[in-house]
C-alpha cells in the first residue's frame, strides 16, 4: 500500500486555527501540496473558500499571496510592470550627469514592479498563491493563467525568461459569475464548496466563537439554516452566521428573541426585500 | 465498502476514467487518468471516502459533474464485482443519478421521445380543464380577467408527463444564425472599463510609447493610446418548455442554439415545472447536425410555473445578471401560478440586467391581447415585449430591440 506523504495534519491544523474543514476540502489540499496542481474551488458567497487559502497559508507556515481578479486586469497588472518614472528620472540623472546609460541599466531590478504572479514565483520557499474570484477576470486573463500555471515561468522580454524557485501552492475561487474555460478547468483540481450542514455550521460557530452560549449557538445555526430554504435574493453564508453570532455575542445576547432580532439582522440579511421576506420565518424561530 | 488491491484499484480507475468519458462527456484523457492514479498515491487507500474525495478532485470539473461522479464511483468500487451497469446520458444536474435496469437502456428510451405538446394519457387525470394544453387564439382570452379564472390546462403534478427526450432538426439553422447574428449586433451595452491598446482613447499607453519612442532616438514623436473597447454582451435565455408552448419551444430552443454558436457568453435555461439549466448540453452539441438533448425531466414537455422558476433562477444567476446582460424569456405566458412570484422574480432580473425582453408565440397572433396573468404582472418590469411566432419574428427581432433602443 503506498503511504500517504509527511505533511502536516491539515484537518488538526485548521481546526487549530478555528477553521473546521470537511473531508473533502482537506483531502483536496493535501491534493494540492502532495501533486503541485492548483485546486479550483467554486461555490456559494460566504462559505470560506477564501478563508481555505489563508488557512493553509498559516498552517503550511508560509507566505500568501493573493490576487484579486477583477474586470479589466491584465497580464501587467498581474505580473510586473517597469516604474517609468524612476527610469526616466535615471536617464535624466545620467543625462546631467554626462553617463552612457545601457539596457542593462534601465531594466535592472531596481526598477521592475514585482506584481503578485511574478513574486509568488521567485520565493524561496512555496508560497499558497490565492487567485481569489477568477470568474470576474475576463476571458484574456484566463487565457494567459493558463500558461503560468503549466510551465511556472514567465518571459519578461528585457530579462528573459524566469522560472519559479519554488512552485507556488495555487487556489483560485470562483463564484460562478462567468463560465470559466474548459482549459483552465483540466488544469486544475476541483472541489464545489457548499453551505455546511447544521451540525458542522454549530461546530464552526463553536471554534470561531469560543465564548458563545450553547443555546445561542445552536437558535442561529438553525436559524440560518431557515433562511437559506427560502427564495432570498442573497442567501446567509458561513460567514453571515458568524457575524449574525459575533453581533449578538457583543451585545451580551445569550438568546435569540424578537428584540435581538431586530437589533441584529442587518448582520445576516444584506438586502431590504429579503428581510421583509425572512421576517415571519424569523418571527416563528425568535423565542418570544 | 471494499476497495481492492493496488494493482486492480489501478485499472478501476482507468475503467472509470473511461466509462466518466464515454457515458456522461467528462473531459477526462489520459493525463487525468494518470493525475488520479497520482492522487491516490497521495491519500490513505485504506480510507475509502478519502480515495473517492481525491478521485472527484481530479476526475470532475464542475458542480454538475460531481453527483454523477458519485453514482460512477458507487458503481465501480461499491460492489464487489464490476462490470457495473452502463448508465444512461444523465443530465448533468440531476439529483439521483442511479443506474436504471437493463430495460431502460438510453436506446429503449430513445423511442419514447416526445414533441412537446403531444397529450400523454398518463397524469390527464391532474391536468385542470380541457384535454389538450395547446393554446389557441380562442382560449387565450379566456385567461381574461372577466372570464372564468385560468381556464387553460396546466399541470400540478410536478412530473406529471414530463421529460423525455428533445430532439430539434437543424434544417433552419443558417436562418437562424442569421437572426442570432443580428441580435447580437443590436445589444448595444456600452463600454467594459478594460483598458486595451486602440487607436484612441482617454489613457496613455507608456509601454507601448516609449517602444515607439526608440525608433526615434528616444523622442516619443507618436503617442500611443490605450482605450475601453465594446462590451460583449451576455444573454441569458430561459426557455418555456411546457406543453402549452407546443411547437414553438421547439423553435426557440433551435434559436438559442443559434445564440449560443453566435455570442461567447450565453446561459440558456429550460422551465417546465421545474427548471434545468441547459447551457452544457447545448455546448456539447454539434452544429449543423440538430439538436438531441436527454431527458430533460420536468424542465420540459410538463406544466408551466414561470413564476417559481423565474425566482428560483433569478436567485441562481444573481452574480451572473448585470448591466451586460440581456435577459430573454420566451415564453407564452400561460401560468396558473402566483402572479406575485413572478412580480418579484422579474423585478429581481429587470433591476440587475441590462435589458429584460419577453418573447411570445402568442403575441404573434393576429388581435392578440396581453390579457394573461402572467404577461399582465410582468408588463411593468419588462423593456420589450415582443412576438416570437416564426422565424421571421425572431429574424426580425434585432430590428425591432434596436428600435426600442432608440426611442427610449
Amino acid at each position: 500500500m503506498t503511504q500517504p506523504p509527511a505533511s502536516p495534519d491539515l484537518r488538526a491544523a485548521f481546526r487549530e486555527r478555528g477553521y473546521v474543514a470537511g473531508d473533502a476540502l482537506v483531502t483536496s489540499l493535501r491534493l494540492v501540496v502532495a501533486l503541485g496542481r492548483p485546486l479550483l474551488l467554486e461555490g456559494p458567497a460566504g462559505v470560506g473558500k477564501t478563508e481555505a487559502a489563508k488557512t493553509l497559508a498559516a498552517a503550511l507556515g508560509t507566505r500568501l499571496i493573493r490576487l484579486q481578479c477583477y474586470e479589466g486586469l491584465d497580464a501587467q497588472a498581474a505580473l510586473y510592470e517597469w516604474n517609468y518614472a524612476r527610469q526616466l528620472l535615471h536617464l535624466r540623472a545620467a543625462e546631467v550627469g554626462g553617463r552612457a546609460v545601457t539596457d542593462a541599466d534601465l531594466y535592472g531590478p531596481e526598477f521592475l514592479m514585482q506584481r503578485p504572479l511574478l513574486e509568488a514565483i521567485r520565493q524561496d520557499v512555496s508560497p499558497v498563491l490565492l487567485i481569489d474570484e477568477v470568474d470576474r477576470a475576463d476571458d484574456a486573463f484566463e487565457a494567459f493563467l493558463l500558461e503560468l500555471l503549466a510551465e511556472w515561468q514567465v518571459t519578461v522580454p528585457e530579462l528573459g525568461t524566469l522560472t519559479a524557485t519554488a512552485r507556488p501552492h495555487v487556489l483560485l475561487t470562483s463564484n460562478r459569475a462567468r463560465e470559466l474555460s474548459d482549459a483552465l478547468r483540466r488544469r486544475c483540481l476541483y472541489l464545489w464548496v457548499d453551505y455546511p450542514t447544521p451540525a458542522q455550521e454549530l461546530d464552526i460557530v463553536r471554534a470561531r466563537l469560543p465564548g458563545i452560549g450553547e443555546a445561542l449557538a445552536a437558535q442561529v445555526t438553525r436559524a440560518v439554516h431557515a433562511l437559506r430554504e427560502l427564495p432570498l435574493g442573497k442567501p446567509p453564508g458561513v460567514a453571515e452566521t458568524l457575524d449574525w453570532a459575533a453581533a449578538l455575542v457583543a451585545l451580551h445576547r445569550d438568546w435569540l428573541d424578537a428584540e435581538a432580532l431586530d437589533l441584529t439582522l442587518g448582520a445576516v440579511l444584506k438586502l431590504h426585500e429579503d428581510q421583509v421576506l425572512a421576517r415571519a420565518t424569523l418571527n416563528k424561530l425568535a423565542a418570544p | 465498502m471494499t476497495v481492492p488491491a493496488v494493482g486492480d484499484l489501478g485499472e478501476r480507475v482507468v475503467a472509470l476514467a473511461a466509462h466518466l468519458r464515454a457515458a456522461h462527456g467528462f473531459r477526462v484523457g489520459p493525463g487525468e487518468a494518470a493525475a488520479a492514479l497520482a492522487a491516490l498515491g497521495a491519500v490513505d487507500l485504506g480510507q475509502p471516502r478519502e480515495v473517492r474525495d481525491a478521485l472527484r478532485a481530479v476526475l470532475t470539473a464542475r458542480r454538475e459533474e460531481g453527483p454523477l461522479f458519485d453514482a460512477a464511483f458507487d458503481a465501480f468500487f461499491g460492489r464487489a464485482e464490476p462490470p457495473p451497469p452502463r448508465l444512461p446520458p444523465l443530465l448533468p444536474q440531476t439529483d439521483a443519478p442511479l443506474p436504471p435496469p437493463p430495460s431502460e437502456r438510453p436506446g429503449e428510451a430513445g423511442k419514447e421521445r416526445r414533441v412537446p405538446g403531444q397529450a400523454q394519457a398518463e397524469g390527464m387525470e391532474e391536468e385542470v380543464g380541457s384535454a389538450s394544453a395547446r393554446p389557441t387564439p380562442d382560449r387565450e382570452t379566456e385567461g381574461a380577467p372577466d372570464g372564468p379564472p385560468q381556464r387553460l390546462t396546466t399541470r400540478l403534478s410536478r412530473d406529471a408527463g414530463a421529460g423525455g427526450q428533445v430532439d430539434a432538426p437543424g434544417d433552419d439553422l443558417p436562418e437562424l444564425l442569421r437572426a442570432a447574428g443580428a441580435l447580437v449586433r443590436a445589444a448595444e451595452l456600452g463600454r467594459a472599463r478594460r483598458l486595451t491598446p486602440q487607436a484612441r482613447g482617454p489613457r496613455l499607453d507608456t509601454r507601448r510609447t516609449l517602444r515607439a519612442a526608440a525608433r526615434t532616438a528616444g523622442d516619443p514623436a507618436r503617442l500611443r493610446w490605450l482605450g475601453r473597447p465594446r462590451r460583449a454582451p451576455r444573454f441569458l435565455l430561459v426557455l418555456d418548455g411546457s406543453r402549452s408552448m407546443g411547437g414553438s419551444a421547439n423553435l426557440l430552443l433551435r434559436f438559442a442554439f443559434a445564440l449560443h454558436l453566435r455570442a461567447r457568453r450565453v446561459e440558456v435555461y429550460a422551465f417546465s415545472t421545474g427548471l434545468t439549466r441547459l447551457t452544457p448540453l447545448l455546448r456539447a452539441a454539434r452544429p449543423g447536425q440538430g439538436l438531441h438533448l436527454p431527458d430533460l425531466g420536468d424542465a420540459w414537455g410538463g406544466g408551466t410555473r414561470i413564476g417559481e422558476n423565474l425566482l428560483r433562477l433569478a436567485r441562481e444567476e444573481r452574480a451572473r445578471v448585470n448591466r451586460d446582460t440581456v435577459v430573454l424569456i420566451l415564453s407564452d405566458g400561460l401560468d396558473t401560478g402566483d402572479p406575485e412570484v413572478l412580480t418579484r422574480a422579474l423585478h429581481d432580473l429587470g433591476a440587475r440586467a441590462g435589458q429584460l425582453v419577453w418573447l411570445s408565440p402568442l403575441a404573434a397572433l393576429p388581435g392578440y391581447q396581453p390579457v394573461q396573468r402572467a404577461v399582465r404582472a410582468a408588463l411593468p418590469h419588462l423593456d420589450a415585449f415582443l412576438p416570437a411566432g416564426g422565424l421571421r419574428d425572431l429574424a426580425a427581432l434585432g430590428q425591432r430591440l434596436r428600435k426600442l433602443q432608440i426611442n427610449n
